[in-house]
């Protein structure tokens, strides 16, 4: 039976992203297409903690020097062809700048390093403000002609996330997709075993950085102004609850997930004045109490299209500093890659 | 540029330095004994540094202040480490997570207690003023504040290599197993040390009280600089907090002095390139 | 992974009640809506930020805003005023979210606020494209000047418009050199614009332009290098807040205090005073809102405002009242009407006098009035407030220019302070 809830509970989350807009008011049409970018972001930062157990904490950073980059460009009067081939150099330099100094950690170190260069760029956005207009940020940016229409613009976001989420499902399947995957459950094993895990890494980085990218470019489209509170921890922190509430690598738990917390939080702050605390008390819960996120009660762990990993299989090794514990018992080795999902799931 | 001009930007740079490791020392701590990323480390700091202000100002007392920021920062830290961060334990990113949220609860609370005017903390006497030293005068709190972080130092060194509650803290931290069965109570050295960071970041608060200001947002602006110290310092490191504390100080104050333009990568630039060149910090063991 | 089969029951709980919530918030979505076209009474959309980093500039608007109506009643003529709050959080994503949802939503007939100049630019570029009368207290100069728009009117002064009294002073009362600090973003450039265009127009050079990042913790820097190139005035152009009060510290920290001082609107505001004190006695500064002048609109505001919140109102607070008091009194002209033409008719109000003295607009719906040079002086009861020692009046935004010729110039920007 609750292989046939799984993918109930898709088709009904497609129904909604389809239908319910259509007969909206605009608000409840910007709420969701809000919704729609903010789970992109979540996907990037998904990607990288689904399959290669890496969980960062500054990707804002990205997706916002992509959308400053569309900013300068819309600015300076450029051309659909060059705003995009401008966000597209911008987001590969950030990214393989996180990649770079990224990529020879793991587990928490990579966390709080990915954190600081998101605070950075956000520090950057803020004082650099010659270019980035500083706190008062850049205004005065239109999407192109095709999509100003506010339900174009909402069904292309999620087209592209369509086409993100099957890219991103077929790239699993891939060599290098495979060899993350290894990197997850074991990266001492795939170290012995002659993989250039820091190469692999990288890679990773900069596979969830062109999507951030894209969702940097969907947002400063969407919102047509730019300013740092893009880049601010704070986005780059909810895009991981949004992870952790939709379920760690499940597809679409980031749908879910950004769901949720773009409707509670705007929900909450029109009638509550204390709604930080609300909304971090609410976070606390659900990471405490749910772990395994809202997408991992909705669905299969073995069938649905949505299989998750519980949380509880991120990070539990140390990186970094200490040395690295033996891997587990049951740790994969590579013959076993294909079947990693299944592996996992004794362990739960 | 004259000597003494150039010695007032270094004793400048110090000072800011001698906060930064304040706070850097007991978020390094938590980090490197109980491998726990506390991002609620700022809010404790903001905690601390309101709490004081409120206290000195409704008795009169500046130690008053001091002492009730520390004891209710410690307080907070207790409670949040039993009742929040036991339930998940020994999963890192769930710990991670819930230090944010945390942070997003106290400073909210901040918020609507002190309200969001930014405050510092009326210094007592002995406190304020200026030396004088030959052609540099520098105020008296700021050399304070150097002294203060060095006596920290050395004291959490003393404390972690020469007493027995450091032993058993390292001790807890390399095998744990060895621990228990020795009839050490991990729980209960975690809990200590969770209190005891939460209370040097109290410290630190109050301490920034007297030449920064407490209100929204400092919280998350002063982890940012407690970050790249720690991680330039090598992550869990003291000594390491202490170098980093200096070089981002130093490197800090003479930025914008020579390099206005440049001074928002000034801090970002020696931590990429220590990242890559030295990826466990100048004083981190190796991985 | 215990923990997961322990927990499994709450999980699916708090799942459903999520999910609940959400029905919930789209269920409230729905029935909303309802107030407009009610002829009884106006409903007012209120941004501001209260939580956040610039929660204290929302608190007191919105506290303003609540006292004028408190004061004077709701009701104007036979329509009744409601006002519904937002908070933006200091985020202009979320500023836009609420205008959207304020406008198309709640329906409401006008929107007042926001006050950050990224949210406020954020929010009058929707608002205008929707027709709804809009007012703003926000110093953005271009919001009336390059971007004008016909349904904004702000309630308040630009960046740089009370800074150009500034410089002609500080060179009649006899400086020739001048060192400048500002924040080194718009408002920044903006003020620094107004005082450098007047001082280098009478005669004076300025020696240095000095900027700080938004955010600056430690000033130490900036006050060792004022003192080194010792200036016959330093004009500090500040947001105020946590800036200005650290900047005064170490100024007077490393005794820098023999360099006369002259501050922008912002610098010596309430914020400060409350934080600095008495060690801010004497302090110069170039504004328009003195809490300290005889008048019987400023004792009103502010004997009341004091009388519930047990401080002096400050700058926000009163921008606040005086967009209250600008809604009350178009409304009694429009009969209680709010349509396309309500900014136009709130442009043709004058006072003989307001909180900021007295006002009327110009054609770009921005206000010309007083602009005072405050000293801060101590009250009796011991409390610190901005009084009035020199008045200059009809100060406009174009300065002394035509409009036509002002908006010939870019607006001011870190490279370009000085006007051609």
């Amino acid at each position: 039976m609750r292989r046939y809830s799984g993918w109930a509970a898709t088709a009904v989350l497609l129904a909604l992203l389809l239908i319910v807009p259509a007969w909206s008011q605009r608000y409840v049409l910007s709420l969701f297409t809000l919704a729609v970018i903010t789970a992109l972001l979540a996907v990037s930062v998904n990607t990288l903690a689904g399959e290669a157990g890496l969980v960062s904490m500054g990707h804002a950073g990205i997706s916002a020097s992509a959308a400053y980059a569309v900013a300068w460009a819309v600015r300076d009067q450029h051309g659909l062809a060059t705003q995009l081939l401008l966000a597209l150099l911008v987001t590969v330099a950030v990214s393989a700048l996180y990649g770079i100094t990224a990529m020879r950690t793991s587990g928490l170190v990579f966390l709080m390093i990915t954190l600081a260069l998101g605070v950075m760029v956000y520090g950057i956005a803020l004082k650099w403000s010659k270019v980035t207009g500083g706190q008062s940020g850049l205004i005065g940016i239109r999407r192109p002609e095709s999509l100003l229409d506010p339900w174009a613009f909402y069904y292309f976001c999620l087209a592209i996330l369509a086409v993100t989420l099957v890219a991103l499902w077929l790239f699993g399947r891939s060599p290098l997709g495979l060899s993350f995957r290894g990197i997850r459950d074991s990266e001492s094993r795939m170290t012995s075993l002659g993989y250039a895990t820091p190469a692999i890494k990288f890679a990773a980085m900069m596979l969830s950085g062109l999507v951030a990218g894209t969702a940097g470019v969907l947002a400063v489209w969407n919102s047509q102004f730019m300013s740092p509170s893009a880049a601010a921890f704070e986005v780059s922190a909810m895009a991981v609850i949004i992870i952790i509430i939709g379920g760690v690598g499940a597809p679409l738990g980031p749908i879910i997930g950004a769901g949720l917390v773009v409707g509670i939080e705007h929900w909450l702050s029109s009638y509550v004045e204390r709604w930080p605390t609300l909304l971090g008390l609410l976070f606390i819960a659900v990471v405490i109490l749910m772990p395994r996120g809202v997408a991992g009660v909705l669905w299969d762990r073995r069938d649905g299209p949505g299989s998750t990993l519980p949380a509880t299989a991120l990070l539990r090794r140390s990186g970094g500093v200490r040395p690295t514990p033996k891997p587990p018992a049951d740790a994969v080795t590579p013959r076993d890659l294909t079947d990693v999902r299944g592996h996992h799931q004794k362990g739960s | 540029m004259s000597l003494g001009y150039l010695s007032t930007q270094v004793l400048n740079g110090l000072s800011f330095g001698a906060l930064l490791f304040l706070l850097a020392s007991g978020f390094t701590l938590v980090f490197g004994l109980m491998r726990v990323v506390n991002l609620a480390h700022g809010a404790f700091y903001l905690l601390g540094g309101n709490v004081a202000i409120s206290v000195t100002a409704a008795t009169g007392s500046y130690l008053a202040g001091l002492v009730t920021a520390v004891v209710v920062t410690a307080l907070v830290g207790l409670v949040s480490e039993r009742l929040l961060l036991r339930p998940v334990r020994n999963n890192e990113l769930l710990e991670v997570l819930v230090t944010v949220g945390l942070a997003f609860v106290i400073a909210d609370l901040c918020l609507w207690a002190f309200g969001g005017n930014p405050r510092s903390v009326p210094l007592p006497e002995f406190l304020t003023g200026s030396v004088s030293l030959g052609s540099v005068t520098f105020p008296k709190y700021r050399l304070v504040l150097v002294i203060l972080a060095v006596a920290i130092a050395v004291g959490l060194k003393l404390i972690q290599s020469r007493t027995r509650i450091g032993t058993v803290v390292r001790a807890g931290v390399d095998d744990r197993e060895t621990a228990s069965s020795l009839g050490i109570d991990i729980e209960r050295v975690f809990t200590l040390l969770f209190v005891f960071g939460a209370a040097l970041a109290g410290l630190a608060g109050v301490a920034a009280a007297g030449i920064l200001t407490m209100r929204p947002g400092a919280d998350t602006e002063i982890l940012l600089f407690a970050l790249v110290v720690v991680i330039i310092g090598g992550l869990g490191s003291i000594e390491g907090a202490a170098l980093g504390s200096v070089l981002i100080g130093l490197i800090d104050a003479f930025s914008r002095l020579w390099l206005p333009e440049l001074s928002y990568f000034a801090v970002f630039a020696p931590m990429a390139l220590i990242l890559v060149l030295r990826p466990q910090g100048l004083l981190g063991k190796a991985v | 992974m215990r923990m997961f089969r322990s927990t499994r029951r709450s999980t699916r709980w708090l799942a459903a009640a999520a999910g609940a919530l959400m029905l919930f918030a789209t269920g409230c979505a729905e029935d909303a809506g309802g107030g407009d076209g009610d002829e009884s009474t106006v409903t007012v959309g209120f941004i501001s930020p209260v939580t956040g980093f610039a929660a204290a500039l929302g608190t007191d608007m919105k506290r303003g805003w609540e006292l004028y109506w408190e004061l004077n009643g709701d009701t104007v003529g036979d329509v009744q005023v409601q006002t519904t709050y937002e908070d933006d959080a200091g985020d202009p994503e979320v500023a836009l979210t609420k205008a959207r949802r304020l406008v198309e939503q709640e329906g409401v007939d006008m929107v007042a606020g926001p006050i950050l100049a990224n949210t406020a630019l954020a929010v009058a570029d929707y608002v205008a494209g929707q027709g709804i009368p809009t007012l703003q207290i926000t110093g953005a100069d271009d919001l009336t000047q390059r971007a004008f728009d016909p349904n904004i009117l702000r309630a308040g002064y630009t960046s740089s418009q009370s800074n150009f009294p500034a410089g002609t002073w500080a060179y009649d009362e006899g400086h020739r050199t001048a060192v400048t600090l500002c924040p080194d973003y718009a408002f920044g450039w903006e003020s620094c614009g107004g005082f450098v265009s007047a001082f280098t127009e009478a005669g004076g050079e300025i020696t240095k332009q000095l900027w700080n990042p938004l955010g600056t913790q430690d000033f130490s820097t900036y006050v060792s290098q004022i003192q080194r190139l010792d200036p016959d005035i330093v004009f500090i152009g500040s947001a105020g807040g946590p800036d200005a009060i650290l900047f005064y510290n170490a100024w007077q920290d490393f005794g820098a205090a023999g360099i006369p001082l002259v501050g922008n609107c912002c610098f010596a505001d309430e914020v400060f005073l409350r934080e600095v004190g008495d060690k801010a006695a004497g302090v110069q500064s170039f504004t328009y809102w003195a809490a300290g002048r005889e008048s019987e609109e400023v004792s009103t505001f502010v004997d009341a405002y004091e009388e519930r919140h047990g401080e002096v109102p400050s700058l926000y607070a009163a921008g606040s009242y005086l967009m209250a008091q600008i809604t009350a009194q178009t409304l009694a002209e429009t009969d209680g009407t709010v349509d396309d033409s309500f900014i136009e008719t709130a442009s043709g109000l004058t006072f003989d006098d307001s909180v900021y003295g007295p006002i009327r607009f110009d054609d770009y719906n921005n206000i010309v009035g007083n602009v005072y040079l405050t000293e801060v002086v101590e009250r009796e009861d011991g409390g610190f407030w901005n009084a009035p020692a020199e008045t200059f009046e009809e100060q406009s935004q174009f300065w002394t220019m035509e409009p036509e010729a002002y908006l010939d110039q870019p607006v001011f920007s870190r490279e370009q302070t000085q006007i051609q």
